[in-house]
């Protein structure tokens, strides 16, 4: 009989802490990837570029320092930029072709400057005309014989006393480099060979920044090249790679895709090109051109980012959730107490009461959208524009069934005793539960607000259409209140935001998981300080 | 698991000198035949009070919990600065006696009470009866001890800081006088922000007392005070309303005869929501006039 009870006595212990380890290994297995994934927004490989955008958009790091660097890499890419550059002038005519333009442009300038008669005027800007259009025909035709004879009569031009020493002369020292690339070149293949360089060069522009002599970007993120090294790597592979449909078999007619190098002598587009040299050279010499050095960048929780998120941090959006989740808290918190002191204190059990509770508890299982379409329609309306104000007010509305019914359990469950002795006392009732039911129903209070704590932080639809934008002006917190009325950035839209957003999450992945990190470290953290805040109220009350 | 019986043995021995010291100390509250504190030691009381002396009068009282009777036609007077005891079988309407004296019983729904029951010549059931001055005036102990999980300062202040006090001298007085009049001043005064939770049993009963009195009651009721507290508190409690009597009128309701003979000046004996008998307590526990007090303070109740 004893061992029976004893079996059965460790039976249960094991079965008891089993589960509780079930729960912790799935909280682990739904966790550690995330935060695994997400922690490489704030550990990574910086590359120089990373320290120029600091630079340049947060206004930080070392001046002296960033220029050597810039110095050394901008010195190890100089060879791959300049091969890049030189066979670009061959298949991207337009190059050529705008330089020839505004060369003929600025001839007529210069011969005004010069005060040459009109006849005189009128007739050199003919020949420069045909010189230019039999230029502009060469780089266009696709037959190299023509194409030489063309550049001939431009040569033929070059003795022209007035075109010496003149803006015009340029058009002459093109035509001899365009004759060289010729002889590189099939020009059968050049709008083959256009779309590929095109690709090379968009690759060169994500790893290096912009390509020498292109003008500033409008946008942020195209002014730098790949700022962490696990982008270089991704970018290296689209530089060298090209993705070829081969048939998979003899008679199968289905095309499977096969990654070959760009440079390959037999398959690769420019394997016989000049630009051949170019892949290896980028592949062997990443590390000289980036410099990329261990970094932990934990300013990230605090920075503001640039659009899209593909610089910068989550600053913002941190912001942004503790705001609403503050201020629906300010809402919620002391709207559900009353309501639930109301319940158990003074309408205790009529119909009413009952009625009132079910509704309390159905309002509890609503979907969350349908809580964010109701502060469209209630709160956005009724305030004009999405605002923190009514974003949070929703949040409110969402917690408030869970904060009425942790409270009213946990005032239910202060002892009749505790009242009694102050309405003895002569207290009134609004004061009995003042000092004294509320303080002993604090910690249970306290649980509740935890539960929604997570939930206010976390939700992504009711904030949907109330108020949360993926870009917006940092709310300015200050007496005046007017942030109050602005919308703002959310952790919870941010990550819906980018993962929805058209390819941002995969250029920006280590953003999309920080974001959910940061999350979830935010609603960790809030929680940490509620729990501690509820052990010291619970202590105090035990007497300890 | 089970002791065996020579462990258990070795246990009694290691209690015994204490259990000694105890029953010494506690000689005269052993089960036995009922004795008197002191038989003379008021010999002016009366049998029946002077009216000018009448602090809480009942007439025809009854008290219902919707259609139960808690307590039925109750008549009897009680003077100021008495003890009286109430004492009566479990269930016979003693605490709801009690507790319509200072109207706790309004928080229970749907009760209702009959005839008259008068403090200080106010009818307490009166439509226009300020709450909050008849429990100020009438205190209340109750049967576990409740503090508020507050301090012990805290709680002791409650009571004056509800009626506007809010100088911190007047109420440091205020704490130290009444911690003293119960008696707790000595064992508490070093550490009064301490919470009161962290107090035993019988010091927290005390505080409660001590909060009671800091109210400046001129009655204070306690229902059972002792029954949650050892032999060495109940006594401690005891000294306490004989010093406390005179200044203040008290009404115990108490299972322990032996406690009601010993503190009280008169003793009401409720059955069945009745009041059975009601005098001196010396006559009624030497000479009861009815049969059924009779068989109950002789244990043959039942
Ligand atoms: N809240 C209540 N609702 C309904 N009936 C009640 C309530 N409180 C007490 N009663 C009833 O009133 C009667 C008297 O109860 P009361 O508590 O006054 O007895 P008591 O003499 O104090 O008993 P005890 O010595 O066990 O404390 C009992 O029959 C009880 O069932
Ligand atoms: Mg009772």
């Amino acid at each position: 009989m004893t061992l029976w009870r004893q079996i059965k006595n460790t039976l249960f212990t094991a079965l008891c802490s089993g589960s509780v380890l079930f729960l912790a290994a799935t909280l682990m297995i739904f966790l550690l990837p995330m935060l695994w994934k997400g922690s490489k927004a704030v550990f990574f490989r910086k590359t120089v570029e990373f320290d120029k955008m600091q630079k340049e958009l947060f206004k930080r790091g070392h001046a002296e320092d960033l220029e050597r660097r810039t110095a050394q890499t901008n010195q190890a890419r100089q060879e791959a930029l300049a091969l890049l550059e030189h066979f670009s002038r061959g298949i991207d005519t337009a190059l050529l072709s705008r330089e020839v333009r505004s060369a003929y442009q600025q001839l007529g300038r210069h011969l005004r400057y010069l005060e040459v008669s009109d006849d005189e005027y009128a007739r050199l800007r003919e020949q420069a005309k045909d010189i230019r259009d039999a230029f502009l025909q060469a780089l266009e035709t696709t037959d190299k014989a023509e194409a030489e004879s063309l550049l001939d009569t431009v040569d033929a031009q070059q003795t022209n006393p007035r075109f010496q020493n003149s803006p015009f002369e340029v058009v002459f020292s093109l035509s001899k480099q365009y004759r060289q690339i010729l002889q590189e070149i099939d020009l059968s293949r050049r709008p083959e060979y256009a779309a590929e360089l095109d690709i090379v060069k968009t690759e060169m522009r994500n790893l290096f920044g912009p390509l020498p002599g292109e003008s500033i970007p409008p946008l942020p993120q195209d002014r730098f090249g790949a700022t962490r090294w696990d982008v270089a790597q991704r970018h290296l592979q689209y530089l060298i790679y090209q993705t070829k449909w081969v048939p998979s078999g003899k008679d199968d007619k289905r095309l499977i895709p096969k990654q070959i190098r760009r440079d390959d002598p037999e398959e690769g587009i420019f394997g016989k090109t000049e630009l051949a040299p170019l892949f290896s050279m980028v592949e062997q010499n990443l590390a000289a051109m980036l410099q990329p050095r261990p970094t932990i960048y934990w300013r990230y929780f605090l920075d503001d980012s640039t659009a899209g998120h593909y610089f910068g941090g989550v600053g913002p959006e941190v912001l942004g959730t503790l705001l609403l989740t503050v201020l629906s808290m300010c809402f919620a918190v002391p709207l559900g107490v009353l309501s639930a002191a109301y319940l158990v204190e003074y309408a205790a059990g009529g119909i009413t009461t009952r009625i009132i509770r079910t509704c309390i508890n159905t309002l509890a299982g609503v979907p969350s959208i349908v809580y964010g379409l109701f502060g469209l329609a209630f709160f956005v309306l009724l305030a004009g524009n999405p605002s923190i104000l009514s974003a949070s007010m929703t949040l409110a509305l969402l917690v408030l069934p869970v904060i009425i019914r942790a409270s009213e359990e946990a005032i239910r469950a202060v002892p009749q005793s505790y009242k009694e002795a102050s309405l003895a006392l002569g207290a009134g009732k609004f004061r009995t539960f003042l000092t004294v039911t509320l303080p002993a129903a604090g910690p249970g209070i306290l649980t509740g607000i935890i539960l929604s704590l997570s939930r206010a932080a976390g939700e992504t639809a009711p904030i949907l259409f109330a108020g949360a934008v993926a870009l917006g002006p940092i709310p300015d917190i200050g007496l005046h209140l007017k942030w109050l009325f602005q919308p703002t950035r959310a952790l919870s839209y941010g990550c819906y935001d980018i993962t929805v957003g058209d390819r941002l999450a995969m250029q920006v992945p280590h953003n999309q998981f920080g974001m959910v990190m940061t999350l979830i470290l935010l609603v960790l953290l809030l929680n940490l300080a509620a729990v501690l805040l509820r052990w010291r109220m619970s202590k105090k009350l035990q007497g300890l | 698991m089970l002791l065996s019986s020579d462990k258990i043995q070795k246990k009694q021995q290691l209690l015994r000198p204490n259990m000694e010291r105890l029953s010494s100390q506690t000689a005269d509250r052993q089960p036995g035949p009922i004795r008197l504190a002191d038989p003379n030691r008021k010999p002016e009381l009366q049998q029946t009070i002077r009216p000018e002396r009448v602090i809480i009068r009942s007439k025809d009282f009854s008290f219902y919990y919707g259609s139960k009777i808690g307590v039925e036609k109750i008549t009897m007077d009680i003077e100021a600065g008495s003890v009286t005891a109430i004492i009566g079988p479990s269930g016979c309407g003693k605490s709801t006696f009690l507790r319509c004296i200072n109207r706790m019983n309004d928080l229970i729904p749907n009760t209702r009470a009959e005839g008259l029951l008068a403090v200080g010549g106010q009818n307490v059931y009166d439509k226009n009866t300020n709450l909050v001055n008849l429990r100020q005036q009438v205190g209340m102990v109750f049967q576990k001890p409740n503090p508020f999980a507050k301090s012990i300062y805290d709680n002791v202040a409650y009571g004056p800081r509800l009626q506007g006090i809010r100088r911190r001298s007047e109420l440091d007085a205020i704490v130290e006088q009444c911690l003293r009049d119960a008696a707790l001043w000595e064992e508490v005064k070093d550490d009064l922000s301490k919470s009161a939770l962290a107090l035993s049993g019988g010091q927290q009963q005390r505080l409660c007392i001590a909060r009671t009195l800091a109210n400046k009651p001129k009655i204070i009721l306690m229902d059972e005070p002792c029954s949650a507290l050892d032999p060495l508190a109940t006594a401690r409690i005891e000294d306490l309303i004989a010093a406390l009597k005179g200044t203040y009128t008290i009404v115990i309701v108490t299972h322990n005869m032996q406690q009601a003979a010993r503190v009280s000046d008169r003793t009401a004996f409720f059955c069945l929501g009745k009041l059975i008998e009601y005098g001196r307590t010396d006559v009624l526990f030497t000479n009861p006039a009815k049969k059924e007090t009779e068989d109950y303070i002789t244990g043959r109740f039942g």
